[in-house]
């Protein structure tokens, strides 16, 4: 198969699997670092998209010319940027929080367990509300049930840095314009009666989500 | 189609701090959100800016963005706001408002004319490059065995997951992929030519 000279059959294959989500971490990264270095690599991550949007529809077909300069145009904005680090993983929930509609993008299916007690329930609860608990400066009381990986920062920092050059780091809610999100609300009868009995967290709103908001801990969410 | 999954390996390293990482994510979805916005912004020169705009403040968001949707639904709702950020701005001036709003207009009208001036991405050239990916597309995927043609279909189109396929084809997750990958090679021979020239200086 002809693919242009030197690109390894493999490396595209697994760029293939990466825009399927369907690449384990190190390939993800090995192939990231393709991308970075190969202009052959960028070439065919935008033909593998454009085939896949003009599948969908004709009218997303391309002047490729025009693509490319509209990324050429957008790294020029990013490199003046602060690099954005947030290094809480996130807890994907797939499809309504339905682990079993979870794929394995980084290829380790056994990270989602269902918890069949209410025990386990109340830890990833508890998980949830320590991530936001980090940037709410005058938060009342501590959680009872203690996470795994206490030595984890939860707040998302956007750290400033120039070509390398280090600078403050400041609190995730100091950052750029936050867009307006309507998110999905995801009830579980398990955690409405746990906060039923902790009133004091009914008032929480870090990050600025309204306090009615509520997440499932219906997923638990193992660190990494 | 639930992209929270497919996205998910590359939004973690965006918050790791890879912004290469965010730009492979760009080249994924940058028409898509170009066309969202096309809709709700008539001015076809102004698509392009509020699309960037768009993909930086997602950037800056990005340790905001918590999974609870898909990330392209995340990140089409901030496409959404950020065109219409865009046209209450041209509301206020009057002048630039007149080309940004979709109007009836008097087709004789001399100052319509210079108004409806075609922009970069609509010149005869752009215009015929993406009817020629079109053309090349559909007819490559026509060109496909079946095995290939069904696989790619239930991917790109039903959004099916690699597993799912499998189930579907009845066969192993191993020949899902590699059905999907040369069927996205098979289409791309007939693209490269189309898309290839100055690859080294374009990308």
């Amino acid at each position: 198969m002809s693919t242009g000279s030197g690109t390894d059959v493999r490396r595209l294959e697994q760029l293939s699997a990466l825009a399927d989500g369907e690449l384990d971490d190190a390939a993800t990264a090995l192939s990231c670092a393709h991308w970075r270095g190969d202009a052959r690599v960028r070439a065919t991550w935008h033909a593998y998209h454009v085939i896949g949007d003009v599948l969908r529809s004709d009218d997303l077909a391309t002047d490729p010319a025009r693509d490319a300069e509209f990324l050429r145009s957008l790294r020029a904005r990013l490199v003046a940027e602060p690099v954005v680090i947030a290094p809480q993983p996130i807890p994907w929930l797939g499809r309504q929080g339905d682990p079993s509609a979870l794929r394995a993008a980084t290829g380790r299916a056994d990270r989602w367990k269902v918890p069949g007690a209410v025990a386990a329930g109340l830890v990833a609860v508890a998980g949830v509300f320590m991530l936001t608990r980090g940037v709410e400066p005058n938060a009342p009381g501590e959680v009872a049930v203690a996470r795994a990986d206490a030595g984890v920062t939860a707040v998302p920092m956007v750290v400033g840095t120039r070509r390398g050059e280090a600078t403050a780091v400041v609190d995730g809610s100091a950052s750029g314009p936050v867009p307006v999100s309507d998110r999905i609300l995801i009830r579980d009868a398990r955690l409405d009666a746990y906060l039923a009995a902790h009133k004091q967290f009914a008032g929480s709103s870090a990050l600025g989500v309204p306090s009615s908001f509520l997440r499932s801990a219906t997923v638990d969410a193992p660190r990494r | 189609m639930n992209a929270s999954d497919a996205d998910a390996a590359l939004v973690e390293k965006v918050r790791l701090g890879d912004v290469k990482a965010f730009e492979m994510l760009v080249v994924k979805y940058q028409r898509r959100i170009e066309r969202l916005i096309g809709r709700m912004v008539r001015d076809v020169d102004l698509v392009p800016d509020i699309a960037q705009e768009t993909f930086i403040r997602a950037y800056r968001a990005i340790p905001q963005f918590r999974g609870e949707s898909a990330f392209y639904t995340w990140l089409y709702r901030i496409a959404v706001n950020t065109a219409k950020k865009a046209l209450m701005e041209l509301k206020r001036d009057p002048l630039v408002a007149e080309s940004a709003r979709a109007s009836s207009r008097d087709e004789d009208d001399e100052t319509s004319r210079v108004e409806n001036e075609l922009s970069d991405g609509e010149t005869p050239d752009a215009v015929l490059a993406s009817k020629q990916i079109a053309a090349a597309v559909n007819l490559a995927i026509e060109s496909l065995s079946e095995e290939l043609r069904q696989a790619i279909t239930l991917r790109e189109i039903e959004g099916l997951s690699y597993e799912e396929i499998a189930e579907m084809m009845n066969c192993p997750i191993g020949t899902v992929r590699s059905r999907i990958f040369r069927a996205r090679e098979a289409i791309a021979q007939r693209l490269r030519p189309l898309l290839d020239t100055r690859v080294g200086e374009r990308w």
